[in-house]
């Protein structure tokens, strides 16, 4: 069987003593849409963390069969990953444009870094009324959508989103989601998704992995997830 | 109140005394925020590396290097002496936390001053001149009686700051690297996501920051016209208080900062008699203290914009 996107295998990852991840194991396939569940506190941003080297980590994360921990963030990046933080993370004090830029950091392409900045405006209009201001000054929904384009703008090959829908009125997350379904679909760019948000999260994922504690407690298809008794009662809340 | 109060030329030497005195304490403010913009420290011994640099512009020029060019010199050797700083001595001890870092920036204080006295003693040397600094070196505006005039050395100054600011400004505005180090200063996390080397605008900040501080110790030598290894203690002070009033992580503020402190300690002191110069350092501070009150995020500090 070919190896996945992404596979990460027995991956320990603590802050200091404290050991918040205990062998996970979860895999991305090329394309593909995954969802990422768990409780606060279960260690979801931390794998995302993990992943980007942004945490001491143990085990084995590999990119397309590259092995990635050990490896300095920035390398990390440059190897195709695009991570939106969670509580997005603009750059305040920088423009909306500028934080675009600072999204392409990793290209040369200066044509291309320019119709892809236009590319987005078109995607999120607001994004292009507000070009010229600060990104601080913006509201939730306008900083996420800023975000989640200034991560789009490295082309990367895997997305990781840690819970983009937190904060956002229903109807932005929904116009969000189905923009981010559009660019899995014509740019094929897989995405590992950390949302709180099950339901919504897995009409669009393909297949979930249910964490705690630490470790993946279930695993499977969107539906085998949805459909899965535990899983409902804690997650889905019916 | 002064009996000159009515007198053109005494206070059009007060105001160019101050500015050019403010400019000097602007570049050292410049230099203390560039460092804690992205770091989020401060360079206790920041006065002390820029005598240093001073004294290898004068130790070139004593050796027959054209002033201009030991300062090109020591400008590059600062740079690397303050980056290689931030790689090997900062950031080790970074991860220990803040407290480590500023006992670290402290001892340097200690050593370089102590250093300088070693190689080069503990009496004034004489100043190396990039600006022509002898007596008849000024434009004469007034004729007077009484005569003002504006020596070349403040004009110089002056220039040297207004150089700078469009320089870093041309260097952080519309540059990649100057992007870069905007968005470590901005948000260090997520600047580390987009693949930003963060650790290398560390490096760049501090070794900026202390081109910035060497040129500006070559300057206070000329305009004081001696150096010694004790020239730049108080102005470290007045550089701390200016960057404080311009708002700790602002370039610009650091600028205005300097010039008003300078204007403040020119025109207090030579406008109220009861006001002794020496009590300049009470003044700086006073001022410093009154704006805290009214602004806490002092002139041009950022306020936090973002929206949770
Ligand atoms: N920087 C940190 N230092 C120490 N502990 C942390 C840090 N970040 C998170 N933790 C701890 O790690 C655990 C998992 O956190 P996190 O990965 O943020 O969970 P989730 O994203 O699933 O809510 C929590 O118990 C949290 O308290
Ligand atoms: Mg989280």
């Amino acid at each position: 069987m070919a190896e996945a996107l992404l596979q990460l295998s027995d991956v320990h990852a603590a802050y200091g003593e404290v050991e918040v991840l205990r062998g996970l194991d979860l895999e991305v396939g090329e394309g593909e849409v995954v969802v990422l569940l768990g409780a606060n506190g279960a260690g979801k941003t931390t794998t995302l963390r993990a992943i980007c080297g942004m945490v001491g980590t143990r085990g084995s994360v590999r990119l397309a069969g590259q092995e990635l921990v050990g490896r300095p963030t920035e390398w990390v990046i440059r190897q195709g990953i695009a991570h939106v933080p969670q509580g997005r993370g603009v750059f305040g004090s920088l423009s909306v444009e500028e934080n675009l830029r600072v999204g392409a950091w990793n290209r040369r392409d200066t044509a291309g870094i320019q119709a892809d900045i236009e590319r987005w405006y078109g995607v999120f209009p607001r994004l292009a009324e507000r070009r010229t201001q600060l990104a601080g000054g913006m509201s939730g929904g306008e900083q996420q959508m800023l975000a989640v384009a200034r991560g789009l703008m490295g082309r990367p090959r895997l997305l990781l989103l840690d819970e983009p829908s937190l904060g956002l009125a229903q109807i932005i997350t929904r116009e969000l989601f189905r923009q981010l379904e559009q660019i899995n679909r014509e740019e094929s760019v897989s995405m590992l998704i950390v949302e709180q948000n099950a339901e919504l999260a897995l009409s669009f994922a393909g297949r979930g992995y249910v964490l705690e504690s630490g470790s993946i407690v279930l695993g499977g298809t969107a539906d085998e997830v949805r459909g899965n008794e535990d899983m409902r009662r804690a997650y889905l809340g019916y | 109140m002064s009996p000159n109060i009515d007198n053109p030329a005494y206070l059009l030497t007060l105001l160019t005394g101050g500015l050019t005195n403010g400019a000097l304490y602007a570049l050292v403010a410049l230099a203390i925020v560039l460092v804690y913009k992205t770091t989020s420290h401060i360079n206790l011994a920041q006065g002390e590396m820029a005598t240093l640099g001073a004294f290898a512009v004068f130790e070139l020029t004593r050796r027959g290097v054209p002033v201009w060019i030991a300062i090109g010199i020591a400008f590059l050797l600062s740079f690397a002496l303050g980056a290689g700083l931030e790689r090997g001595l900062i950031r080790p001890l970074e991860r220990r936390g803040v407290f480590p870092v500023i006992l670290a920036t402290l001892a340097l204080f200690l050593i370089i001053n102590a250093g300088v006295a070693i190689i080069w003693g503990t009496q004034p040397v004489e100043a190396p001149e990039p600006i022509p600094g002898g007596i008849e070196d000024k434009v004469d505006v007034l004729t007077g009686p009484p005569p003002f005039f504006v020596t070349y050395v403040s004009l110089g100054v002056l220039a040297v700051l207004v150089a700078l600011l469009l320089g870093l400004w041309l260097l952080l505005e519309k540059t990649k690297l100057g992007l870069g180090y905007r968005a470590v200063a901005a948000n260090r996390e997520a600047a580390q996501v987009m693949g930003i080397p963060v650790g290398r605008m560390y490096m760049f900040g501090w070794g900026i920051a202390a081109a910035l501080g060497t040129l500006a110790a070559a300057l206070v030598a000329e305009t004081a016209g001696t150096l010694d290894f004790n020239s730049m203690g108080v102005i470290l002070i007045f550089g701390l208080a200016a960057a404080t009033l311009g708002g700790f992580d602002s370039v610009p503020g650091a600028a205005v900062g300097g010039l008003v402190l300078g204007l403040v300690m020119a025109f207090v002191p030579g406008l109220f008699t009861v006001v002794e110069g020496d009590l300049s350092v009470v003044i700086a501070l006073v001022v410093v203290l009154v704006v805290l009150l009214v602004r806490p995020q002092g002139l041009f500090g950022t306020k936090t914009l973002e929206r949770v």
